[in-house]
C-alpha cells in the first residue's frame, strides 16, 4: 500500500498534465465542430478532392465528417496518439526508473517481495489512467453536449472514448515489459516516442491498404469507430487479442523482474 | 547462534566471476568485518545475501531462513548501507525517512528524530540539495530506524568527515550493545581493526580466511630494532624466527616470530643502548592476503 501511494503521488504531476492536455484537445477539436458543421457540404467537397489513401490513413471518412461521432472520430486518432504516449511513458518508466535514479537497492531492501513491488507499481499506473480516463470521457461528453446539444448518439460516443482506455493499457503493458527486458534504458521518453510513433505510422498503413491482419499488429486499429457507430459494439477478435496481449506482458514482466539480478550502480 | 550462515555460494555473471565456494559464519552479537580489495567480491556477496542478486550455487540463511525464499521476512530486521546512496532526489528528507518507515510495521518517528540529532541531519531540506555526506548520513538513519537486528554496511564511511565517522561507530557500538550484529565490509584495514572482533578476508572471490583480529595479531611476527654501543657480529640475531635481518652500523633491526622469550634472552646477553618492538599493523599483515600470487 505505501509503495502504492508513493507511486501515485510521485506521478501526480504527470497525470494531472497529461489529463488537462488531453482536455485541452477534445474541447478544441469539439469546439471547431459547429463552424464545421455548417459548412460541411463545402468540406465534404474539398475533403474529396484528397486522394483516397490520404484520407483512409488520417482516419478522414467523408459520408460521416459531418456527424459529431465523425468528427470525433477523427478527432480521436490524434487524442489516441496522446494518449498512447502517456500510458508507454508510465509502462516504461515506472519499473525502470528505480534502476535509473539507482533507488532499486533503497525499494529490494525492504521487506517486500518483487511481486509487491510490481503489483503496487502496476496500481498505481492504473489509477493514474484511470482518472485521466473519467476526467477526459466526462469533458469529451460536456463539449459534446455544448456543440450539439442532446442530439448524438451518446452509446457509440461512449464507446469509442472508452477505446482510449484500452489503447492505454495495451501500450502501458507494452512499455512494461520493454522495461523489464531491457533494464538499462537510458531516456523513457525516447524509447516510448519511438514506440508508439512506429506502431501509429504501421496503423496509417494498416488503414489505408485495409489489411485485417495488419490491424492486429497496432493497437491504434484495434477499435474501429465505423464498426463501433453501427453495431454500438466492438470487435470481439481485437478485444480477445488485446487482452491476451495485455495478461501476457504483464505476466511476463512478474516472471522476469522477479528473477532478475539488480546490478550495483 | 548464527545469524548469518553462508555454504559454498558462488555467482557468476555469466562467465566472470563474482564470488567462489564463499563460506563463513557471523555470530549473533559480534562485529564482523569483512575485507578485502575492491572487486574481491564483497559487494556481491553481501548483495546476495539481500537477495538483490540470485546466487549461481550454494545457500546462505539468515536468521536460520533462507535469503530467497524467506527474502521479505528476513529483511524486516535488516539495515542496509551501501557504499553509494541514492534516493528519490525530489523528497525531502523527512518524507523518505518516513516512506521508508512505512516498510516496518513500527512508529519511527521517535527514533528518526533521535537519529537525526546524532548524525545532525537536517530533515527538512530536500534530497536533491544535500551534498554527499548529508545523503550518506539519510543513508545511516535510513538503516538505523526501525532497529534492525543485523546491519549490514557495505563500504560505509565514504563521504564522511572524520568527525562524522567517529559519531558514525559510537551510533553502531551503541546498537552492537543493544544486541545487533554487524557485518562491516571495508577496505579500509584500520576501521575494521577498531571495530570488529572477526574478520573474514576476501581476495579474487574466494575467502582467504576467517579470524579473530586478536589471533591474527598474535600468530604475527614482531618488529625490533636494536641500537648497541658497540658494533656487534652480524650473525648475533641470526637464531630461528629472525627474517629480514639488517644491521646498520650500531644499529640492528629484524622481523620476530616465534617464542618471545628466545629472543628476549639473546638482547639480555648483549650491551645495547635502546630497544623498539613494535606490533606491526594490520595493514602489514593483510599486505600478504592482498598482493596477489605471481
Amino acid at each position: 500500500m505505501n509503495i502504492f501511494l508513493h507511486e501515485l503521488k510521485a506521478y501526480r504531476k504527470s497525470t494531472i498534465i497529461w489529463t488537462l492536455s488531453l482536455v485541452a484537445m477534445v474541447v478544441l477539436f469539439l469546439s471547431m465542430f459547429p463552424s464545421f458543421s455548417k459548412d460541411a457540404e463545402e468540406f465534404k467537397k474539398l475533403l474529396e478532392g484528397f486522394p483516397v489513401e490520404l484520407r483512409k490513413a488520417i482516419g478522414l471518412s467523408v459520408d460521416s465528417i459531418a456527424t459529431l461521432i465523425g468528427f470525433f472520430s477523427y478527432a480521436f486518432l490524434y487524442l489516441k496518439l496522446a494518449g498512447a504516449i502517456q500510458a508507454m511513458n508510465l509502462g516504461t518508466s515506472i519499473l525502470s526508473k528505480e534502476t535509473r535514479e539507482k533507488t532499486a537497492d533503497f525499494l529490494l531492501t525492504k521487506p517486500v517481495t518483487r511481486t509487491q513491488v510490481v503489483t503496487s507499481k502496476l496500481l498505481a499506473a492504473l489509477v493514474s489512467l484511470v482518472i485521466t480516463n473519467i476526467v477526459f470521457i466526462t469533458a469529451t461528453f460536456v463539449m459534446a453536449s455544448i456543440v450539439e446539444g442532446n442530439d448524438f448518439n451518446k452509446e457509440a460516443l461512449l464507446l469509442i472514448v472508452i477505446s482510449l482506455f484500452f489503447i492505454q493499457l495495451m501500450f502501458m503493458a507494452l512499455g512494461i515489459i520493454i522495461s523489464v527486458i531491457f533494464p538499462r534504458i537510458k531516456s523513457v521518453i525516447s524509447v516510448s516516442l519511438g514506440t508508439v510513433f512506429g506502431f501509429f505510422m504501421l496503423g496509417m498503413i494498416s488503414s489505408t491498404t485495409e489489411d485485417e491482419a495488419l490491424r492486429y499488429l497496432t493497437p491504434f486499429n484495434y477499435f474501429d469507430s465505423t464498426y463501433i457507430t453501427q453495431h454500438s459494439s466492438y470487435e470481439t477478435s481485437f478485444i480477445i487479442a488485446g487482452v491476451i496481449f495485455i495478461i501476457a506482458a504483464v505476466s511476463a514482466s512478474y516472471y522476469f523482474y522477479a528473477k532478475k539480478d539488480v546490478h550495483s550502480v | 547462534m548464527n545469524v548469518i550462515e553462508i555454504k559454498n555460494l558462488t555467482k557468476m555473471y555469466g562467465k566472470v566471476r563474482g564470488i567462489e565456494d564463499v563460506s563463513f559464519n557471523v555470530e549473533e552479537g559480534e562485529i564482523f568485518g569483512f575485507i578485502g580489495p575492491n572487486g574481491a567480491g564483497k559487494s556481491t556477496t553481501i548483495r546476495t545475501l539481500l537477495s538483490l542478486i540470485y546466487p549461481t550455487s550454494g545457500r546462505a540463511t539468515i536468521f536460520g531462513k533462507d535469503i530467497i525464499t524467506a527474502a521479505p521476512e528476513i529483511k524486516k530486521d535488516i539495515g542496509y548501507l551501501p557504499s553509494e546512496v541514492f534516493y528519490y532526489d525530489n523528497m525531502k528528507v523527512m518524507d523518505l525517512l518516513k516512506y521508508s518507515a512505512s516498510f516496518y510495521k513500527k512508529d519511527c518517528t521517535k527514533r528518526i528524530k533521535e537519529l537525526a540529532d546524532i548524525m545532525e541531519l537536517d530533515l527538512t531540506k530536500k534530497i536533491d540539495d544535500l551534498s554527499l555526506g548529508n545523503k550518506k548520513k539519510v543513508g545511516i538513519v535510513q538503516g538505523l530506524l526501525h532497529e534492525p537486528k543485523l546491519i549490514i554496511l557495505d563500504e560505509p564511511t565514504s563521504g564522511l568527515d572524520p568527525l562524522m565517522q567517529q559519531k558514525f561507530f559510537d551510533l553502531l557500538e551503541i546498537e552492537n550493545k543493544k544486541g545487533a550484529t554487524i557485518l562491516f565490509s571495508s577496505h579500509i584495514l584500520s576501521e575494521v581493526q577498531r571495530l570488529c572482533d572477526r574478520v573474514a578476508i576476501i581476495k579474487d572471490g574466494r575467502i582467504v580466511t576467517v579470524e579473530k583480529i586478536s589471533t591474527l595479531k598474535e600468530n604475527t611476527y614482531k618488529k625490533f630494532k636494536v641500537e648497541t654501543n658497540s658494533v656487534i657480529d652480524k650473525n648475533f640475531f641470526n637464531i630461528d624466527g629472525v627474517n629480514q635481518l639488517e644491521q646498520d652500523g650500531g644499529s640492528v633491526s629484524f622481523l620476530f616470530r616465534g617464542n618471545i622469550n628466545s629472543i628476549m634472552k639473546k638482547i639480555a646477553e648483549i650491551e645495547i643502548a635502546n630497544l623498539w618492538v613494535e606490533e606491526p599493523d594490520l595493514e602489514e599483515i593483510f599486505m600478504h592476503y592482498y598482493e596477489k600470487e605471481e
